[in-house]
């Protein structure tokens, strides 16, 4: 896949030790996002895999400042937008959007398609009303949607259709940037590749850049330029797609891998499935050192007491002790 | 954009196959087929109209106005006094007419300072939620533990008894059930996926409480509005009965009933054709607000 950096390489957006925490009964703090740090590309994108829980949506929300992060910085185009109030973020509102994972709970019941579409433009004052009536038509058809669908309501629309009218009124604002949390997981599966292949051609046609949550790494392979893997918060891995999915190496990554559906029966690697052993732990809870250490295969005893740094190893970044500089000094010695 | 793009053909494979299950009905449009259905709350209605027609235009039609004293004193029913007169001569179908517009002003009044003040009472605690919320919902509990008779009273000796005292007196006791059901109505819908979605795209406070939070809970609110007519009607009415309320010459229904009770065991029809209009209309209402109900609840299907 092609990587559209800028000239200057600055990427679109960069968050640096993101965190977000929720306080919960008991004075405890539950960390939904833990010092994850990573980067989106123009044009560019990247998929975020893991569990159900691991923080996905709370990332996706804490870098649009629905929640308010706790510590680390937000750096949109260069600028830092972490500390900008309500109102300063009104600007990036406009580039910066989100396509939702509930397309029967993310549109407001009572208001009709045409208005849903045409709200973003009246928000930041886009235009005449007669433009933004034109802009709304214009939408519709690049959607896939039919002129006259604008004065129903959204119960009257399957699932899909719901998700092409939540894409339009994201297009509204012709953002660069749209955390897309789980698009396609609560459509049927015959519905799936025609809502990613119009955010795919979206995507081309306008330079968008992609942050694409989803829990199918098979999926996220195939649309995304680099992927990122979480876990209880935590980025566990982090690069190049292709790399990641055909040579993962942290051992979540390869078990998440090993466990999806084979599609490709010619590949190299032999699958054989590993299987982890016990649950993921609470996040209210989370084992001292590796987050994963209650539950890897090759956990070694300082696992359980230092927890990894993203260490750079095989064109990619991986939070893994296997991979630290010192134990890849022994292995080479 | 360019005109390509809008005119562009899809590719087959973004193609939506989906067919659309459901036939164009807008949620009014749903709500009145429900509310058809209903027998009672249609009956409601009809007799509504005619109250409400009868209030307003009735008056004109008589040839006596409430005041009048006609020398025939408690007259029986009869053709030109349909209910008979009082022990002044005053026509007590005319009388009711004339009470049917107070106690029907009371009623609306009491009604719309309710939907406007409770629902932005409740808005702003569910909305806000919070510290500011606990401290909103507080006061209400203190309003609520005092009857309401008592507003009535401390108003009218602050102000003297007139029907606007009544009715600020009602409206101040009976706001806080509309802002506890908007107050609970707006916490649920704010944490729905469409309120985040209007919030990432730049709406203000205002925007996303009235267009998304209060547009969806418009049933609850028709439905609260449409039952604190009656029961607006019926304290008001329970007062002046109580003789606290509207006195003479003006009358309510309420009034009329208290006016004929010294007469109750020789004239009791007196006292009953007010009772009976208060009667009919309250359970009108009722039937209303409860048709409404399930008309605008949009779990029930059919
Ligand atoms: N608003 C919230 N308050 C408290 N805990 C939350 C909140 N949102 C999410 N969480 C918790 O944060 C963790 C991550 O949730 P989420 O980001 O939704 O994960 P994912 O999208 O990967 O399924 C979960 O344990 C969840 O219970
Ligand atoms: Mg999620």
């Amino acid at each position: 896949m092609s990587d559209m950096q800028t000239q200057t390489g600055e990427p679109l957006l960069r968050i640096e030790g993101l965190t977000k925490f929720f306080p919960v009964s008991g004075g405890k703090r539950l960390f939904a996002v833990n010092k994850v740090t990573l980067e989106v590309g123009k044009g560019e994108t990247l998929g975020i895999v893991g569990e159900s829980g691991c923080g996905k949506s709370s990332m996706g929300r804490t870098i649009l400042k629905v929640y308010e992060p706790n510590e680390g910085k937000i750096v949109f185009d260069g600028k830092d937008i972490t500390k900008l109030s309500r109102k300063k973020m009104l600007p990036y509102r406009k580039r910066m959007q989100m396509i939702f994972q509930d397309p029967y709970a993310s549109l407001n019941p009572r208001l009709t398609v045409g208005d849903i579409i045409e709200e973003p433009m009246t928000i930041h004052k886009i235009g005449t009303p007669a433009s933004r009536k034109a802009k709304v038509q214009e939408l519709i058809g690049v959607v896939g949607l039919k002129p006259d669908h604008i004065r129903r309501f959204p119960h009257e629309f399957s699932g899909g259709q719901r998700q092409r009218i939540g894409i339009a009124r994201t297009l509204a604002l012709e953002p660069d940037f749209i955390v897309c949390d789980e698009p396609i997981s609560a459509l049927d599966v015959s519905i799936q590749a025609q809502v990613i292949n119009l955010l795919e051609r979206i995507q081309k046609e306008r330079g968008l850049s992609y942050l694409f949550i989803a829990h199918d790494l098979e999926m996220v392979h195939h649309i995304s330029h680099k992927i990122g893997v979480m876990y209880l918060g935590h980025l566990v891995e982090y690069g190049d797609a292709d790399e990641i999915y055909k040579r993962p190496k942290h051992p979540y990554t390869q078990a998440l891998i090993s466990a999806s559906p084979v599609a490709d029966p010619k590949s190299a690697r032999e699958k054989h499935r590993i299987i982890l052993e016990g649950e993921v732990p609470s996040p209210l809870d989370p084992p001292p050192g590796c987050p994963f250490s209650g539950r890897c295969p090759h956990v070694r005893d300082e696992c359980r007491q230092i927890l990894p740094d993203m260490y750079d190893y095989a064109g990619r970044k991986v939070a893994c002790l296997q991979y630290s500089p010192k134990a890849q000094g022994i292995t080479l010695q | 954009m360019t005109e390509t793009e809008l005119t562009r053909k899809l590719l087959p494979e973004e193609k939506n196959d989906e067919f659309i299950a459901i036939e164009s009905e807008t949620f009014l449009q749903a709500a009145w087929r429900k509310f058809r259905g209903n027998k009672r709350a249609l009956i409601g209605m009809v007799v509504l109209i005619f109250v409400v027609l009868a209030a307003l235009f009735g008056p004109f039609l008589c040839p006596f106005s409430y005041e009048t004293q006609l020398p025939e004193k408690n007259a029986p029913m009869s053709l030109l006094h349909f209910f008979g007169t009082d022990k002044f001569g005053r026509d007590i179908f005319v009388r009711i007419l004339y009470g049917a517009r107070i106690s029907l002003s009371v009623g609306f009044v009491a009604a719309i300072i309710n939907l406007i003040f409770g629902t932005l009472y409740g808005g702003i605690a569910g909305y806000v939620g919070g510290k500011l919320d606990i401290l909103m919902m507080r006061l209400v509990d203190i309003i609520y533990s005092v009857p309401p008779t008592l507003y009535v009273v401390l108003i009218m000796l602050m102000f003297g008894p007139s029907v606007t005292s009544v009715m600020i007196g009602i409206s101040i006791s009976s706001w806080m059930g509309m802002a506890q059901i908007v107050r609970s109505n707006v916490m649920s819908l704010k944490e729905q996926e469409f309120t985040m979605a209007a919030f990432v795209l730049g709406a203000g406070d205002s925007r996303i409480l009235i267009k998304h939070l209060l547009v969806n809970t418009m049933g609850p609110i028709i439905v609260t509005v449409t039952l604190m007519v009656p029961q607006a009607i019926f304290t008001e009415a329970w007062l002046s009965f109580l003789g606290v309320g509207i006195s003479a010459p003006m009358a309510s229904w309420g009034t009329l009933a208290q006016d004929a009770r010294s007469l109750i065991e020789v004239y009791p029809m007196q006292t009953v054709f007010p009772m009976l209009a208060i009667c009919i209309t309250i359970f009108a209402f009722n039937f209303v607000g409860e048709g409404l109900g399930t008309a605008l609840d949009p779990k029930q299907k059919h």
